[in-house]
């Protein structure tokens, strides 16, 4: 029997300073709630909103893949692997951190904030040799099905982590049905609206809500509102941390 | 049992520059003392001489170092640190310690 819990948007952890609005997911930095800690190997889920031509400075990384997706605006990537690249909506970047790598991110609009979901997965390997990847997204790709665009096999419609993790999106149109068969055996998934109204098996979820499903092999849906866009992050259950 | 409010924590990793930053954000922490080992030998040295609360494992420790560190240091609990940096570290030794 399929098991769920319930990532309400305003159960977020949310936070501000000068420069950054931030909704964490789980716990990360300086919020600790034990019932927050992770969901199989997702680690990570911060939903992150920077100012004008602000970011994180030069910091490190290590053994941890790590996915940033811009939903508006951009973002500057630097790091000490020789990469200098600027991320758009529409484009994702993805870090296998594995034994150690320095990088900055800021937005790199002069005017308007950016926002983009940081998400942390803990690798397979330790210790692996830092690798950087990018990838241009196509609407085509995501009308009205899933189609993953981070896999642990990289593809022309893929870029590849240090885990057995999958990310999926759809954008769907309104009263379509949809459903997602989970990538591999002992896998969750992690669903998160990013925009619109659905329901998966009576639980009804709006923009920012996130459902975890887990020991099922595969759920359906509805679309509740004009059109959603759903991302679904599929990963291991069982971890050894 | 131990005293929650102090920690010595030793941290192993061989990427010095990781290292620097771990051992910062320990030190920041209000009652956390943190010492860092660049080497598993260097780790061997410290442990056999002196007892800590905790030992974060950090960049480039493998399996076959961490059963090393275990049998070394049986009483000190022992933390995969993750992600290098200050996202998850104080999460990780406070899930440790129950704090």
């Amino acid at each position: 029997m399929s098991k769920y819990i319930l990532h309400k948007e305003d159960s977020r952890h949310h936070e501000y300073n000068d420069w950054l609005e931030s909704k964490k997911t789980f716990s990360f930095a300086d919020y600790y709630n034990p019932k927050r800690i992770h969901f199989g190997a997702l680690r990570v889920f911060n939903d992150d909103i920077v100012k004008a031509t602000k970011g994180f400075g030069k910091h490190p990384h290590d053994n941890m893949e790590i996915i940033s997706i811009p939903l508006q605006g951009s973002l500057i990537h630097k790091d000490n692997l020789g990469n200098e690249e600027v991320i758009r909506a529409g484009e994702i970047q993805v870090m296998s951190t594995g034994s150690g790598v320095f990088h900055s991110e800021y937005n790199h609009e002069t005017e308007q904030s950016t926002r983009f979901l940081q998400i942390w997965i803990y690798p397979s390997a330790l210790n692996v040799t830092p690798h950087y990847g990018r990838l241009t997204l196509q609407n085509a790709w995501f009308d009205n099905q899933f189609s993953t665009f981070v896999a642990p096999v990289a593809s022309e419609k893929a870029a590849m982590i240090h885990q057995d993790a999958y990310l999926s999106m759809g954008k769907f149109s309104g009263d379509k049905e949809f459903s997602y068969t989970i990538q591999q055996n002992g896998n969750g998934a992690y669903l998160y609206v990013i925009d619109g109204s659905i329901d998966i098996d009576g639980h009804v979820l709006s923009t920012g809500d996130a459902l975890g499903i887990s020991d099922t092999a595969a759920f359906n849906g509805q679309v509740k509102s004009n059109s959603a866009t759903i991302l679904v992050i599929d990963v291991p259950m069982n971890i050894q941390l | 049992m131990t005293d929650k409010s102090s920690l010595n924590l030793l941290a192993i990793g061989y990427h010095p520059e990781i290292m620097q930053v771990v051992h910062r954000l320990i030190n920041s922490h209000n009652g956390w003392n943190g010492t860092i080992a660049n080497s598993l030998e260097q780790a061997a040295t410290l442990l056999h001489s002196n007892n800590y609360d905790g030992i974060l494992l950090c960049a480039g420790v493998n399996e076959a170092d961490e059963a090393q560190v275990r049998n070394i240091a049986s009483n000190a609990r022992i933390i995969r640190h993750y992600g290098g940096g200050s996202g998850l570290l104080e999460n990780e030794i406070r899930i440790a310690f129950e704090i």
